[in-house]
């Protein structure tokens, strides 16, 4: 168990940048997930920690121990592939007797071992099966064991999950996080899946082009995206543009868009905005009261478009001029299509950002 | 800057990068880079300076350039003989001979190579394509028969099939006795010369270009012809506008091949002099390299020109493996390889199609194949004896094979020669498939060349190099070629005959996910330990079907044996003494042992194409490049 920490790490192919500068700390015992849309260097990046890749500039610190020109077979890391890479000449047992037959153990204590974790990942008896004979969840479970069974320094997990069917993505993430803090390992995760990355993770690095866009607890990248990048990539939103009217002495925004006016807040301290700047406003779904408020908030009038029943919720979107904004909807409120009405926003669940980042390349694609 | 460039030096020389890339590199510097370069050292540099000057002695020698050329097609002349008339008379009658290829054409040596060369590789080309096409695209009763069939003109049976196309054709042959005696017009056809050396050529190399257009043809996404024909294309223009153009890798691979083949072909001039004596058909730029150091005891008796014309051959060479890699790049190859992903269109022909088809396919095969048959029959008969007509059979020419103290030694070397250079082989084409595959490091692409260019070089270049490179420099040792040629022998299979192996299992290590080893490396495995454990056990079956194929064409070795083991007789491989008794032996009956030896050639290839096609569960590893 160890915290790994990215210094300054850059890794070109050719003339396409695949990690930019990034600078990371994973700590002790800690999940931490690299996430973002892909061909972003998630996976780049976790092959230079193992080793497998070697960065042209900055370094790999595990603890205090520079290992950037370590070879992978003297990292002590576990990985665990995202296609898995178990021999098809090796039953179970031999795949995850592997690493502990280069270590030289005595075969009994290889024996117990494979069996302990075997027991962990709960495929006891499947030793004599060859991977062909076992299915997509089974074989994760193999490769998982065969990365943990060696006790590394540090866990690195490449899109584990994503061979696997929506159900049994769900159950392996939850099995994955058990068996992390049971050990007390620290992890590595590398997904494109939000969702995935915002139930699993300690915390998270969001990444794009290369390059760190924010570093956070789920929560905080939620709540608090500090550009509009990382606003847009992590949960669904509306989004609204128009001029700025005014900003407060305590960082309030006042945000005027043709339909109507939204007070907000500023997430980072790099955004600086003046009255008559062009800015945009990002609105999560669940943000959206149906009572006025006793603080200040910002209303909002129109007509709802559109009611879709989801379970234990609504979702609706509600019609001002040219904007459509997407809400949920508690079950206890009725809404209809045709109906009109008043909802109310809390200046802290509108987060305001420069519009010139919309038109920045980088964001473009995303924003579809 | 410097320091990271040592930094990834040290982080790429790994123990066992290191040692590959030792053996890889010793065994290629010295058994071909050297050699070939000794070649142009000998042509190109006279009394310790550069010079031009045996250059322009080539060109202006009229034997090897011939101004004006001599274009006589065919000759024919008449003959009286003495022909028993019903009422008991003799009558004196008339014989036209119609000679083709006796007299002309002849362009000189080098000119009558690319003469050669250019014609076969535009007849296989024609046939290859046609055939491929066929084969691909209709589907007929019996096809399966004939797709078999189809790969018998690639069985080699060194000289004697050339040998049996001469006896065919020669004068009192199969074809003349048909014509004389059975249809009894007062006809006679001769075909030697050029002529006959591009009618062997095309029939033994036409498949190489089939093989490659219909590996091509195959992986074609069905759907490019699919939407062709939905906007109206098909038949003649379909074909013309896109199943053509692309199988164009194939052909442009397949054509140069042959265009290679044929240029360093000895087989068919060394038959057809058995069959003619010497005559036009040797005169070719093959047969005179070979002429000149078969003969020499000693390296000062050969003529100079000899140099310039292996360095033109190896110039061609060169140029032709550029073409393919252009062409056929290995990424493609390993596509290329997995085989027909895709459901196959195939149409049925209507009957007259049909008739077409077969007429084609049969005559096809018949005409190429025969050569195979005829061999099988002269082992088993005494057809070399016998006229045009075997009479009966005989066990003596396949017994020989176990009781010939001559032939049985000769077998022993080829074996032995082909086992040690086997075990060479594996240890420098994994090597080299493995650096090229997984390690990136300065260099990468000129090792790739290196290994794979030999498929290419002649023979016959490759030996003179060693003899002028190992003679001038070792000699009285374990590698003097005019002492132990047998030593040499090993080192020139491995160096002719490894880029199948290192083919094969570039293609297995393509095949697998560089992740496998990588999880060994995480493990804690040493990229030794990760390369015998994990990817050799995993391309186990590549390494295998490369070295049955290796060692197959190493017994079927023939220009390197001749020329080598010319020099100790005694040391001599089975083709050597092949072509000894077919060139060299007056006895005529000999011919018959040569043939039992091809038959034993065919058999070990047929059980090695049959056993590497089940394990490597591909056809096309086979002659693609
Ligand atoms: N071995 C390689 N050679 C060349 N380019 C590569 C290689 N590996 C990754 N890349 C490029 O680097 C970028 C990042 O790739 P990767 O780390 O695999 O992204 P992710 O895992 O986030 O999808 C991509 O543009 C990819 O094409
Ligand atoms: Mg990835």
């Amino acid at each position: 168990m160890v915290n790994v920490k990215l210094v300054n790490v850059t890794k070109r192919f050719g003339r396409v940048v695949a990690v930019n500068k990034v600078t990371l700390v994973a700590e002790h015992g800690e999940f931490f997930t690299l996430l973002g849309p892909s061909g972003c260097g998630k996976t780049t990046t976790l092959r230079i920690i193992a080793g497998l890749e070697y960065a042209d500039e900055g370094k790999i610190i595990f603890d205090d121990t520079d290992v950037t020109d370590l070879p992978p077979y003297k990292r002590g890391t576990g990985m665990v592939f995202q296609n898995y890479a178990l021999w098809p000449h090796m039953t179970v047992f031999d795949n995850i007797a592997y690493g502990l037959k280069i270590k030289k153990l005595p075969k009994d204590e290889v024996r117990r071992r494979v069996k302990e974790v075997l027991d962990l990942i709960k495929l006891t008896g499947m030793e004599d099966r060859y991977p062909t004979q076992l299915s997509g969840g089974q074989q994760q479970r193999v490769a998982l064991a065969r990365a943990l069974v060696v006790e590394p320094k540090v866990l690195l997990l490449d899109e584990p999950l994503s061979n696997l069917d929506a159900k049994l993505r769900v159950e392996m993430r939850e099995e994955i996080q058990r068996i992390q803090k049971k050990l007390g390992i620290t992890a590595i995760y590398v997904t494109h899946d939000q969702e995935e990355a915002m139930v699993i993770s300690d915390r998270i690095a969001v990444l794009n082009q290369g390059t760190v866009m924010q570093v956070g607890t789920p929560q905080e990248l939620y709540k608090r995206p500090r550009n509009l990048f990382v606003a847009t990539f992590l949960g669904r939103y509306t989004i609204a543009e128009g001029l700025v009217k005014e900003v407060s002495s305590e960082g309030l925004v006042l945000l005027h868009t043709p339909a109507v006016k939204l007070l907000g807040i500023v997430t980072s301290p790099e955004i600086r905005l003046k009255e008559g700047d062009k800015a945009v406003a990002i609105i999560r779904p669940h943000a959206f009261k149906f009572h006025e408020p006793q603080t200040k908030s910002s209303p909002i009038t129109g007509v709802i478009e559109w009611v879709s029943y989801l379970g234990p919720y609504y979702e609706a979107r509600l019609k001002v001029g040219k904007l459509s904004f997407l809400m949920t909807v508690d079950p206890s409120i009725k809404v209809e299509v045709g109906m009109k009405l008043t909802v109310y926003v809390h200046p802290e669940d509108i987060v305001i950002f420069p519009a010139k980042a919309l038109r920045e390349e980088s964001y473009g694609a995303e924003l579809k | 800057m410097a320091s990271f460039l040592l930094r990834k030096i040290r982080r790429e020389l790994d123990s066992l990068t290191s040692s590959q890339l030792i053996i890889v590199l010793f065994l290629l510097t010295f058994f071909l880079l050297l050699p070939l370069g000794s070649i142009l050292y000998k042509g190109f540099v006279v009394g310790n300076h550069f010079s031009l000057a045996y250059v322009e002695q080539t060109f202006k020698d009229p034997q090897m350039i011939k101004i004006p050329p001599n274009t006589a097609l065919m000759k024919f002349t008449q003959i009286y003989r003495f022909k028993l008339l019903p009422n008991g008379s003799r009558a004196l009658i008339p014989i036209n001979i119609l000679a083709i290829g006796s007299e002309g054409p002849d362009f000189g040596y080098i000119l009558n190579s690319i003469f050669v060369s250019t014609s076969v590789m535009i007849f296989a080309s024609i046939i290859g394509v046609i055939a491929a096409f066929i084969i691909a695209r209709y589907d007929f009763p019996g096809k399966n028969v004939f797709r078999v069939l189809l790969f018998i003109p690639l069985l080699a049976t060194p000289f004697v099939n050339a040998y049996v196309i001469g006896k065919v054709l020669g004068t009192s042959g199969l074809v003349n006795y048909l014509l004389n005696n059975v249809f009894h017009l007062p006809y006679k056809l001769v075909i030697s010369g050029l002529p006959a050396v591009i009618i062997i050529q095309t029939l033994s190399f036409f498949p190489i270009v089939y093989m490659n257009v219909l590996s091509s043809i195959i992986n074609i996404d069905p759907s490019m012809e699919e939407q062709a024909e939905n906007l109206g294309a098909h038949g003649l223009k379909l074909f013309r506008t896109i199943t053509f153009p692309l199988s164009l890798p194939g052909l442009a691979s397949g054509a140069t091949l042959v265009f290679v083949f044929s240029m360093e072909d000895l087989g068919a001039p060394i038959g057809l002099a058995g069959a003619f004596g010497n005559g036009l058909h040797t005169h070719l730029m093959s047969f005179y390299v070979f002429s000149q150091f078969q003969q020499a005891y000693s390296l000062s008796l050969v003529n100079p020109e000899a140099y310039i014309v292996a360095t033109i051959m190896l110039t061609i060479a060169t140029i032709g493996f550029i073409i393919i890699k252009k062409y056929v790049s290995l990424r493609q190859y390993a596509m290329l390889s997995k085989g027909g992903r895709w459901s196959p269109r195939l149409s049925r022909p209507k009957w007259l199609g049909l008739a077409g088809v077969y007429a084609f396919m049969t005559l096809l095969v018949i005409t190429a194949s025969f050569p195979q048959f005829g061999v099988i029959v002269l082992s088993l008969t005494n057809w070399a004896t016998s006229g045009p007509l075997p009479t009966h059979l005989t066990p003596n020419y396949i017994l020989a094979l176990v009781e010939k103290p001559g032939v049985v030694q000769a077998i022993k070397n080829s074996a032995t020669y082909s086992g040690l250079a086997i075990a060479i082989t594996v240890l420098l084409g994994t090597s080299a498939a493995y650096i090229v595959a997984r390690r990136n490091i300065t260099g990468r692409e000129a090792i790739d060349v290196l290994a794979t260019i030999p498929i290419v070089i002649p023979g016959i270049i490759i030996a003179v190099g060693f003899l002028v490179f190992f003679g001038s420099l070792f000699p009285n040792t374990l590698f003097d070629p005019f002492i132990n040629p047998g030593t040499l022998l090993i080192f020139t299979y491995t160096v002719r005959r490894s880029p199948f192996l290192t083919r094969s299992v570039f293609a297995g290590l393509q095949q697998t996910h560089v992740s496998l080893e990588e999880a060994a490396m995480n493990l804690g495995a040493s990229r030794t330990r990760t390369f015998f454990s994990i990817t050799i056990p995993l391309v186990a079956a590549n390494v295998i079907g490369g070295s049955i194929l290796s060692f197959v064409y190493m017994m079927n070795e023939t220009s390197t044996s001749l020329i080598l083991g010319s020099h100790q007789p005694s040391q001599g491989p089975i083709t050597f003494l092949m072509s000894q008794v077919i060139y060299g032996s007056g006895q005529v009956s000999a011919v018959s042992i040569a043939a039992a030896l091809g038959v034993l050639l065919m058999t070990l290839q047929i059980i090695a194409i049959a056993v590497s096609n089940y394990i490597l569960k591909q056809r096309v590893a086979f002659l693609g490049v």
